[in-house]
C-alpha cells in the first residue's frame, strides 16, 4: 500500500507501490498525448518556436477542454484569440510537470524538493481531471458517488475500476498538498 | 461578504475621472479587470487555497476565505488587475488546473461582486 506523503528534514516524502508507480505512470502518459499539441504541415516554425498558433481551435474533447479552458465566458472570439497566443506554452507547462512526476516515479525513492512537490501537485490534479471527465462528475453529488467507491475487489467494471483509480490520486493529491501546506507553514 | 476580496478602493480611483468625460472611448487603458475562479467537483479545496498562497502571495486566511467563496458561491473574484495582469494570471491558474476567466471589473456580469444576485450563468448554486 502507497504511503500519504509526508512533510520532514529531507523534504516531501512519499511512497508507492511498483504498481501504483506503474498506474500512474500510465495515467501520466495518458495526460501527456492528450496535450502534445499535433505537428501541422505547414506551420510557421517560428511561430511556433515563440508559442504562436494561429490555427488552434478550442478542443473538441471535453478533457482537453477542462485543462484548457476558455478564458473569457461568452466571448468565444477573444477566447479563441487568447488561445492562440497562450494555449500551445500552457501545455507545455502542463507537459512539464506531468513528465517531472514521472521521471521521479523511476526513482527508487520518492523525495520531492524544490519544484517536485509543485510539479507533482499539477500533474495528480491534470490526472484527475481527466479522469473526472471520463467518470462524467460534473457536481459534487456526482463526486460523492464516485468517492463511496473504495473497496478495489468491487472493481467490476471500467466505470468502477476507474472511480477506485480516481479516489486514490485524489487521496494521493490531497496528502501531498497537506505535506505542502506544512512545508509552506514552517518556512513563514 | 464579497466585497473587501478585490482592491477596489484603488481601481475606482484610477478610472474614475479618466473615462467619465473621455469622448465616449469604450476602451480606456486602465479599465480593471477581475480575476474570477469558478467552482468545480474536481479541485480539492486544500489545493485551491494551496494554489492561492503560493501563485498571489495570499495568507492562508485570505486563501482560505477566497476559496470558501469559490466553493459556497459558486465563484470568486481571487484578483484585479489590467487585462494583461489578469490574462497573465489566468494562464497561470489554467497551469495549477484551476477554471479561470477574466471580465471587466464594471459592466461586466457579477462585476459588483455579485451580492445582488446578478450571477445568471446559469451554473447558478452548487456545493
Amino acid at each position: 500500500m502507497a504511503k500519504a506523503f509526508k512533510y520532514g528534514l529531507k523534504g516531501i516524502t512519499g511512497y508507492l507501490e511498483p504498481a501504483e508507480r506503474e498506474l500512474l505512470r500510465s495515467l501520466i502518459d495518458d495526460v501527456i498525448s492528450m496535450l502534445e499539441p499535433e505537428e501541422r504541415a505547414g506551420q510557421d516554425p517560428l511561430a511556433a518556436l515563440i508559442g504562436l498558433d494561429m490555427d488552434v481551435a478550442a478542443p473538441s474533447d471535453r478533457a482537453v477542454l477542462r485543462l484548457l479552458p476558455d478564458v473569457m465566458k461568452n466571448d468565444d472570439d477573444a477566447s479563441l484569440e487568447f488561445r492562440q497566443l497562450t494555449e500551445r506554452s500552457l501545455r507545455e507547462t502542463k507537459i512539464g510537470a506531468l513528465r517531472a512526476a514521472a521521471l521521479d516515479l523511476d526513482k527508487d525513492e520518492l523525495v520531492l524538493t524544490g519544484d517536485g512537490p509543485r510539479h507533482w501537485s499539477m500533474a495528480l490534479n491534470d490526472v484527475r481531471l481527466v479522469l473526472a471527465e471520463r467518470l462524467d462528475i460534473r457536481d459534487e453529488e456526482d463526486a460523492g458517488h464516485v468517492h463511496l467507491m473504495q473497496d478495489w475487489s468491487q472493481a467490476e467494471d471500467v466505470e468502477s475500476y476507474l472511480a477506485l483509480v480516481y479516489n486514490f490520486a485524489t487521496w494521493l493529491q490531497e496528502s501531498l498538498v497537506q505535506a505542502m501546506l506544512a512545508s509552506m507553514e514552517t518556512r513563514r | 461578504m464579497t466585497v473587501s476580496v478585490a482592491p477596489r478602493p484603488d481601481i475606482q480611483e484610477g478610472t474614475r475621472t479618466g473615462t467619465e468625460e473621455a469622448t465616449g472611448s469604450l476602451t480606456a487603458p486602465d479599465i480593471p479587470w477581475n480575476l474570477v475562479i469558478w467552482n468545480d467537483p474536481v479541485n480539492l479545496m486544500s489545493y485551491v487555497s494551496y494554489v492561492f498562497q503560493s501563485y498571489f502571495g495570499y495568507s492562508g486566511t485570505k486563501a482560505n476565505k477566497l476559496m470558501m467563496e469559490v466553493h459556497k458561491k459558486g465563484r470568486s473574484i481571487v484578483a484585479s488587475g489590467s487585462k494583461e495582469q489578469v490574462e497573465r494570471h489566468a494562464v497561470a491558474m489554467h497551469g495549477f488546473g484551476l477554471w479561470a476567466t477574466v471580465e471587466k471589473a464594471s459592466g461586466g456580469p457579477g462585476g459588483k461582486s455579485g451580492k445582488s444576485g446578478g450571477s445568471g450563468q446559469g451554473k447558478g448554486k452548487r456545493g
